[in-house]
Formats: structure tokens, C-alpha cells, sequence
């Protein structure tokens, strides 16, 4: 007969994988199926027709890609930018139209122009008028729309959550050492009470999206088991930095309400992001080839985890911003210095994603697949040197592909990755049960075949599948996003986790050089952990459900909002 | 705005990409999942199973926390090369090319899967025992099969180490098994198949006499033989095994046939016992002149024989000409037969051999009770030493193996390969 701690072995494995399935399905289903209505702002009449401004970003013009499509004479495809701020002050700019742009009989300059309520607004030779919505129309249109979290409840999702957390814990009751389980006990419930307080923090403030957060937590738990699996000893400080990471999420969220404040605030964040790196090139201790760690005082972190936070703040842009200035070059040479700053660091792995995200900001902001066929150009040229130059970077790609013909040496740690990652099957050994633990970075950068081992492969795909449900709802939020700024940079946040995500996976797994990166908020790693949850706050911020995300002030502000600067002017 | 979201498509392009990684993983694994997983689970896989011999003694054991050997340290020595260990020191034994087969794997639970699979062999324990006694510490092989089934029954290779308590240094050449991964030079017990070979191309050799007054020359080299043995017949000649006649006998089959058929014997090529590959060996291919191929047909030159080879050789002979090829583990599947050798052949040949044993081997040895067909063989090394062999079969239904015994450096082949390989017959007959 089976005893009792068979049983529980038995039962948690499997509610394991059930537990992730139903998370996953859960998150995807209320962030795909639940109807996401734009937000209406105002409207521009033109003729007869009555069109929807839904952004605080708007193209007017005649082409497909308009977000207002004004069809008359001399409109350009893209005539004009018509955008809204914080306050609900409504300018509009000419972006270099052939016809021109008059608000009330003024010119528009490129520096833009207030619109008001029924101004009348002529593109080229056509007439529209702008016709605000007040707040009390707003409010009942917004009533309509639908909240998030009403056909998928985030309570019960948090709850199969908090249940994943528990039968982790049991798990690792069953296998850890006596002397490390209070500190894992802690681990696992600080855990269920940061979430918890999370989420009622949002209820209290009216807040009801949580996917987000959901999956971050989700994610945070695999990473807590594997501290608890590999270094047990380090759980309090485990606790700490999730606490600290989640803190960082709510700063972010909060620093992204005000969309003045945020774009604002690029280029100070980008200075700072060089200096970070600066002084990484500068003061840096080389940890196995890569000299990407600052310690000081006993601590020791790795700025350039930090740097992809601020990387993808800086990349992302107000669409004014995108067509009063049509050229990426401030931020080419910005990325530039960053990739650099890092290969000089040796850290390539972090170079290579950093430049993926770039290749897709830079599409996203330009559209222009010309500029990334340039830009892979010459990264392609730049690998080739880097790879003569480093001899240990051209001997992972000689192992590519070839790990198990050097298992002692150069296919050491991908061959003992598939490995492990085989023997735990489909429903894995149980926490804590595993060998590969024992690898050196096999908490980092073999993280993907320690959860296979662990908890299996089915838990192994959620894991990956949890980033890609985010990736996904990126996209999705980006499209009702108000400003370009927010899109952009939930997008160009997911194309990074996903590439890191890749680099690390397949690289672990030999269908990838191995280039040593981190899972993200999976792998072991402070710094690491910090930036994934401050970039899940960009995620918030394009999420504009109704009531949805604390990232996005609510629209019922606006009428308590002082108007001053309009008044002003039209005295 | 709609331009941006447009292009966010590129994001789910990365997100394709992502997946269609992960399906590449998934479809690897289905193919993989198994060798990658029992590639380094020595020391952790959850399976429990045992390693028994034919009469179900327990030659290792293990399980998910335990890797366990017999409890008796001569038993775990003689049986070395064939248990092999943990640690995959030796190549050839089961532990290590088993492996995969002993461990449990599904690719629902991993290696988790605690199943029980214990592996049966052929070979006989305690008959290894007595084989490993007669070898007394010198270096060589014994190999023992019975010829109607072909169930390896011994197969010893000395010096060995205890898997349990392995040596820091161990004796040179501990770990390779003499039996099936090492080529010697043959010496006289090549003449079986030169004798087959002229039996088959020189017609009337049974009846031809052949003259030896204890040198001969062939083109102006110089042939010795071990006495005089002057006037002979063709089974004289074998059972004395005269140089100066196999010499002269083998310029006359030539060295086309001579290699033809060293080939077909199987002398030339490695094979694979359950799945083990053994030592190929040796014949001088290109053209050599008389003298050297004399040399070569009575078991010199650059001949290499592997002790493995020989034992399918006496087998087939043993078996009017059919090899039941050796199987080393038990698991109910009849063992692949084909004939090597004309049924004539091998009868002629089998008469030799009972007559070398009735004519000359009994002098010096006492076969006690043993139905005995045999050759021996004194290798010269060229440094004053030799390498001792001694194979044949027993011409006893009860009993019917085929042997081979090699002591490396061991000196006279009868005294002293033929003396071990009588006191391990003794032994598995009396038991």
C-alpha cells in the first residue's frame, strides 16, 4: 500500500499540472475572449458622419492606417495628430501635410495648436468640427463597456493560484531538509499574502484586472520553488526581493498614470540607464567570462537586468512625438551605446536581446521593415567580429547542435539540462527531488529543464506559456491603448521577456547556442526579478478595460480635473 | 495609433517563434526523452531491478537510493567483465550497455517510474568462479558456450577488479575483457582453420603423409618446428602440430583461400554479443610471399585471433558446422543459427580433434572423464615468452560446451591453458 506521503506526492504532482493549466486557461480566457470596447473621447464630425476619437493619440487623415479616416479634398494619408493629455486637454498638430492644418481660421504650426470643444477644423480643403465629450456623456458611455474580470473571475483564478503555492510547499515539505523548511514555509506564504494584499489592494481602489499580476505571481512561485530547491539557505532574502519587486511594479504603475510625467521623463532615464553602465564597465567583477555584476557592500546585482526596464521606457514614444520627429536616430545611437556598453561587459547574451527589442521598437515606431533589415545587417556584421574576437563565443556555436558529442566539456551543461529535464517526464519528480539542481547555474540558465525536472514538462510549457499569454494580451491592450507610448512599450516589454525566454530555453536545450541568460522571474536572480515586475507594470499601463489596471487613471476624473490653460486662451 | 497596433504583430511573430521552438523540444523529447534522461541517471534513477545469473544468483542490485553487487568479493572479481559497473569503468559489461534497458523510463513519469526489471544471463556464476581459480592470478580469458543453443555459460577475463572496493590503481588492463575486446596471436590453434581450408581446396589431403625432420625451408627461409616428427599423416600432423607440415600445407591452399577462409570462420571481423561488440582480428591481406604465408597459416606472422572469434569457431565445429551464435543474456529468444562450416568439414575436423586429445594431450594431461576434442596452442611472442591457448569442445550430450581457454604469456599451451581448461571442465561437468 501506498503511504501516506506516496499519496501526497501523488496528489500534489498532479494538482500541480492541473492547477497551472487551469491558471493558464483562466488568464487567457478573460484576457481573450472578454470584449475590449475603445474608450471614446470625443468625436469629429465631418459632413454627416459622426467618427469615434478612441485614443489620446489620433492620426487624422485618409489612409487605411488613420485613426480617424477624414475623406474629402486635399486630406493627406496622414494629415494630422490630434491628441489628448493628462488634464483633458485636446492639441493637434500638423505632421508636414501638403494642405495644412486650421483650427479656427490659426494655422497649425508643428508645435501644435489647442483644440476645444466644436473648434472648427480644416485639413487641406476639408471642414471637420471636434466635439468633446463631457464628463457626464463620457461616464454613460463608459458604463457600456465592459469591466474587466466580469466573466472570468480573478478571486478564483488567485485561488488556484494560492492552491499551486500550497501543494509547492508540500512538496518541498516532503523532500527539503528539516532545518530548511520554516524558511521555505515563509517563502511560499509570504507569497499568498503579497498577493492577496495586492489584489485587495486593487478591489479597494475599484481595480479589477488582475491577469497580469496573476501570471507574474504564478511565475514568482516557480521561482520561489527553485530557491527553495537549490538554495534553501537564501529563502528570506527570496522573500525580500519579491517583496521589493512587487513594490517596484506599484512605483512603475503609479509613475505611468500621468502620460506627461512618463514621456516626459525619457531622457533623464536614459542618462541614467547609460550611467548604470557606466560604472558597470567601469567597476565590475568578471563572473565566468561576463563581468555584469556590481557588489558592494556584500550585495552584488546586475545592472544591466535593470537597464532593460529603462531600455524599453526609452524606447517607447507619444505618437506627436513618433511624426513631429520621423527619424529613430536619437534612439539608434542610445541602443547602439547599450549594446556596446554590454559586449564590452562580455555579457552577449543580454547585447542579443537588448537588440531584439530594438529591432522591434524600432518597427513599431517606424514601421519600416527597410530599418531592421539595415540594423540586422549590420548586428550581423558586428556578431561576426564579436565572434573572431571572443574564441569562447565561437565555440558555443561550434557546440550548437553538438552537445552531446563534448558531455564533459563544452556540452556539459546543455547535455545535463535535457537530461534532467527527460527524466522528470510529464509530471516531473516532485520539488525539490531533482539532480540538476546540483549543476552549477542550473538555477539561471538551465532553470527551464530544473522546473521539467522538478514538476514536469506539462508545468515546464506552462511556464513558457504564461509569457506567452502575456505576450499576447500585450498585443491585444495595445490596440485600445490610449497613448503610443503605452503600446509600445507593452509590446516591446513582451518582445524581451520573449526573447530572453527563448535564449534561455533553447539555449539550455541545444536548439540555441548557449548564451546563459536568465528565465525570466523564474531564474535565480535579484536584479533580474526587479526588472520583470517593473516592466510587467508597462503591461498595466496599456491595459485600458474598463476599471481594469491601476496603471490608467480613471476617465471620471477628467471633471474634477482643473482646465485652467483652456479658459486662458480663449479669454 | 492603428499603425502602431498593426505592427504589434511583429511581437506574436517572436511569440510563433517561441512555440514553434518549444513543438521542435516537445517532438525531440518524444524521440530522446529516454537516452537523454538515462544518460546521466547512474546515481539517481527511481528504478529498483537485479542483475541474476542462470541459476538466479544476484549479481548486482539497485534501486533509487542503492547500486549493490554480490555480497561474495571472488564472485563480484569472476564476474567482473560481465557485470560491468556503476560507473561504466568497463565498456563491455551489462551495467554499462544495459543500462537504458534496466532502468525504467516513460515519458509520463520520467525516470521516476518505479518499475522492477531484473535481467537474467547465461552465464553461470559460479562456473566464472571456478575459471577465474584456474587462471590462479594470471592474466588471460575463459570462455565457455554450450554449441546446441549457444547460452554463454562462462565468460572470465583476468585481471579484473572488485566493482564493490575497486582499487586506486588497478592491475593494467583491469578493465578490458580479454575474451571479446582484445586480438592475441594465435599460435597452432590457428591450424584449425588451416586444416579446414585444405580439407576444402587439396584434394586427398587426408591421405596424403607429410615429412618433418624439425626444419624445413620454403623459398630459402628457415621454418622450425617444435621436434621431428618425421613420416605423418595429415591427423598426425595436426595432433603433433607439426610446423613444418601446416607450413607447407598452407603455400599449398595459397593466400587467397587462406584469407577466404579466415573471413568466413569470422576471424577477421568484430561481432557483437547481445549487443557488445568484440575485437576483430588479423590476417596478412596483402600479398605476402610462401615463407611468410607458411608462418601465417601455423598461427605467426601478423595473424591476431580474438578469443570470442575462436569460441563461434569451435562451436560451429562442435555443432557439424552450424553456429548457434552466443547469447549472453537470458531472455527466451532462440539464438541465430547458420551453417559456417561444410558439414564434412566439420566432422573431419571434429575427429582430429578427439584424435589430439586421445593421441598426444592425454600424456601430459589427465581429462579425467572428459569426451574431449581440443587443439592447443603456443603463440611465440618473439621475446622468449608465449601465449598458452587450449579450445575444442566435450563430445557429451549432457554437457555440451565449447571452450576456450588463453593464459597471456602463460607459456606451453597444453600444460598450461590445457591443465586450466581441464580443471574448469571438471568442475562444470561435476556440478
Amino acid at each position: 500500500m501506498a503511504s501516506f506521503s506516496d499519496m501526497m506526492n501523488i496528489t500534489s504532482k498532479f494538482g500541480l499540472i492541473v492547477l497551472s493549466l487551469l491558471i493558464l486557461l483562466r488568464c487567457l480566457r478573460s484576457m481573450l475572449r472578454e470584449r475590449y470596447e475603445p474608450e471614446i473621447w470625443a468625436y469629429i464630425r465631418a459632413g454627416k458622419e459622426r467618427l469615434p476619437v478612441s485614443h489620446w493619440e489620433n492620426i487624422l487623415g485618409r489612409g487605411r492606417g488613420a485613426d480617424v479616416r477624414v475623406l474629402g479634398p486635399r486630406v493627406g494619408r496622414v494629415h494630422a495628430v490630434l491628441t489628448r493629455n493628462d488634464h483633458g486637454q485636446w492639441t493637434i498638430y500638423d505632421v508636414f501635410s501638403r494642405g495644412g492644418v486650421w483650427v479656427d481660421d490659426d494655422r497649425v504650426p508643428p508645435s501644435g495648436l489647442p483644440v476645444y470643444d466644436g473648434a472648427r477644423i480644416i485639413l487641406g480643403e476639408t471642414l471637420i468640427r471636434f466635439q468633446e465629450l463631457g464628463p457626464e456623456k463620457r461616464e454613460k458611455l463608459e458604463k457600456k463597456r465592459t469591466s474587466a474580470g466580469r466573466r472570468v473571475s480573478p478571486a478564483l483564478t488567485l485561488l488556484d493560484l494560492t492552491a499551486f503555492q500550497l501543494f509547492l510547499l508540500l512538496q518541498h515539505a516532503l523532500s527539503a531538509a528539516p532545518e530548511h523548511l520554516p524558511r521555505i514555509a515563509l517563502g511560499f506564504l509570504s507569497l499568498v499574502v503579497l498577493e492577496w494584499t495586492c489584489f485587495n489592494l486593487m478591489r479597494v481602489i475599484g481595480r479589477s484586472g488582475f491577469e497580469v499580476e496573476t501570471l507574474a505571481f504564478y511565475l514568482s512561485s516557480l521561482g520561489m520553488s527553485v530557491a527553495a530547491s537549490s538554495t534553501p539557505e537564501d529563502m528570506l532574502k527570496q522573500v525580500l526581493l519579491t517583496v521589493a519587486a512587487v513594490l517596484l511594479f506599484l512605483l512603475t504603475g503609479w509613475w505611468l498614470r500621468s502620460l506627461k510625467r512618463s514621456a516626459g521623463m525619457r531622457i533623464p532615464i536614459g542618462v541614467a540607464a547609460l550611467g548604470l553602465l557606466a560604472v558597470n564597465v567601469a567597476f565590475s567583477d568578471a563572473v565566468l567570462g561576463a563581468r555584469n555584476w556590481l557588489s558592494f557592500g556584500g550585495y552584488s546585482f546586475q545592472p544591466s537586468e535593470l537597464v532593460k526596464a529603462a531600455y524599453v521606457y526609452v524606447g517607447a514614444a507619444t505618437l506627436d512625438h513618433l511624426y513631429r520627429k520621423r527619424n529613430l536616430f536619437g534612439f539608434i545611437v542610445f541602443s547602439a551605446v547599450c549594446v556596446i556598453a554590454l559586449a564590452l561587459i562580455g555579457d552577449f547574451g543580454t547585447a542579443l536581446i537588448f537588440f531584439v527589442t530594438f529591432l522591434v521598437i524600432s518597427f513599431l515606431r517606424s514601421g519600416s521593415i527597410a530599418t531592421v533589415f539595415l540594423a540586422v545587417t549590420g548586428a550581423g556584421l558586428a556578431g561576426f567580429l564579436a565572434v573572431s574576437a571572443r574564441p569562447y563565443i565561437a565555440q558555443r556555436f561550434a557546440t550548437w547542435g553538438h552537445a552531446w558529442e563534448d558531455i564533459y566539456d563544452a556540452g556539459y551543461q546543455q547535455t545535463r539540462a535535457m537530461s534532467a529535464a527527460a527524466a522528470g517526464g510529464l509530471v516531473g519528480k516532485g520539488a525539490g527531488a531533482g539532480w540538476l539542481k546540483e549543476v552549477f547555474a542550473a538555477n539561471t540558465d538551465m532553470v527551464f529543464a530544473m522546473v521539467c525536472e522538478e514538476q514536469g514538462l506539462i508545468v515546464g510549457l506552462c511556464m513558457v506559456g504564461a509569457l506567452l499569454v502575456l505576450a499576447f494580451f500585450a498585443v491585444r491592450s495595445a490596440r485600445n491603448s490610449r497613448s503610443a507610448f503605452h503600446a509600445i512599450a507593452a509590446c516591446a516589454t513582451m518582445s524581451m521577456l520573449l526573447t530572453q525566454l527563448a535564449l534561455n530555453v533553447f539555449g539550455s536545450l541545444d536548439l540555441l547556442p548557449f548564451t546563459g541568460v536568465t528565465f525570466p522571474f523564474v531564474s535565480r536572480g535579484g536584479s533580474s526579478l526587479l526588472a520583470c515586475w517593473s516592466m510587467m507594470a508597462y503591461l498595466k499601463g496599456a491595459d485600458n478595460r474598463r476599471d481594469a489596471s491601476f496603471a490608467v487613471q480613471p476617465g471620471e476624473r477628467v471633471k474634477d480635473a482643473p482646465a485652467p490653460e483652456p479658459e486662458e486662451v480663449e479669454e | 495609433m492603428k499603425k502602431i497596433n498593426r505592427r504589434a504583430f511583429s511581437v506574436l511573430l517572436l511569440a510563433l517563434l517561441v512555440i514553434a521552438g518549444m513543438v521542435l523540444y516537445v517532438m525531440r523529447y518524444v524521440d530522446h526523452g529516454k537516452d537523454w534522461a538515462l544518460a546521466f541517471s547512474r546515481a539517481n534513477s527511481g528504478s529498483t531491478g537485479e542483475l541474476l545469473d542462470r541459476n538466479g544468483v544476484v549479481l548486482a542490485s539497485f534501486s533509487a537510493t542503492r547500486n549493490d553487487y554480490n555480497p561474495d568479493p571472488e564472485i563480484r572479481i569472476a564476474n567482473y567483465h560481465v557485470t560491468g559497473d556503476y560507473w561504466g569503468r568497463t565498456g563491455t559489461g551489462i551495467l554499462s550497455t544495459y543500462w537504458n534497458d534496466l532502468q525504467g523510463f516513460s515519458l509520463l513519469t520520467g525516470t521516476t517510474e518505479a518499475v522492477d526489471k531484473s535481467f537474467s544471463l547465461n552465464v553461470d556464476a559460479e562456473l566464472d568462479r571456478a575459471a577465474y581459480r584456474a587462471l590462479a592470478g594470471r592474466k588471460g580469458a575463459v570462455l565457455i558456450c554450450d554449441y546446441t543453443n549457444g547460452e554463454l555459460l562462462c565468460m572470465v577475463s583476468t585481471p579484473a577488479i572488485d566493482p564493490a572496493d575497486p582499487e586506486a590503481v588497478p592491475e593494467d588492463g583491469a578493465y578490458i575483457n580479454r575474451c571479446l575486446s582484445a586480438a592475441f596471436v594465435p599460435g597452432s590453434v590457428f591450424k584449425l582453420i588451416t586444416t579446414a581450408a585444405a580439407i576444402e581446396t587439396i584434394p586427398g589431403i587426408e591421405n596424403r603423409q607429410f615429412y618433418c625432420e624439425g626444419v624445413t625451408e620454403i623459398a630459402g627461409v628457415e621454418i622450425k618446428c617444435t621436434g621431428d616428427h618425421y613420416s605423418q599423416t595429415f591427423e598426425q600432423a595436426l595432433a603433433n602440430s607439426c610446423n613444418v607440415a601446416f607450413a607447407k600445407i598452407s603455400t599449398l591452399v595459397g593466400q587467397d583461400a587462406m584469407i577466404r577462409y579466415t573471413r568466413d570462420y569470422g576471424f577477421l571481423d568484430g561481432h557483437s554479443l547481445d549487443g557488445i561488440p568484440t575485437a576483430a582480428g588479423s590476417f596478412p591481406l596483402e600479398f605476402v610471399g610462401d615463407p611468410e604465408l607458411g608462418w601465417a597459416g601455423i598461427g605467426q606472422s601478423t595473424d591476431l585471433v580474438c578469443p570470442y572469434s575462436l569460441l563461434r569457431y569451435v562451436s560451429a565445429i562442435a555443432n557439424d558446422g552450424v553456429l548457434c551464435e552466443p547469447k549472453l543474456i537470458r531472455d527466451g529468444e532462440l539464438s541465430l543459427r547458420y551453417r559456417m562450416i561444410e558439414k564434412r568439414t566439420a566432422e573431419l575436423l571434429g575427429q582430429m580433434m578427439s584424435y589430439n586429445v586421445a593421441y598426444h594431450y592425454r600424456d601430459t594431461v589427465d581429462f579425467g572423464g572428459l569426451d574431449l576434442c581440443a587443439k592447443t596452442g603456443t603463440a611465440e611472442l618473439g621475446d622468449g615468452t608465449s601465449h598458452a591457448w587450449f579450445t575444442g569442445y566435450l563430445q557429451d550430450e549432457a554437457h555440451p560446451y565449447a571452450f576456450v581457454v588463453f593464459i597471456e604469456q602463460g607459456g606451453g599451451g597444453l600444460s598450461a591453458a590445457g591443465a586450466a581448461a581441464n580443471e574448469i571442465l571438471q568442475f562444470a561437468v561435476n556440478r
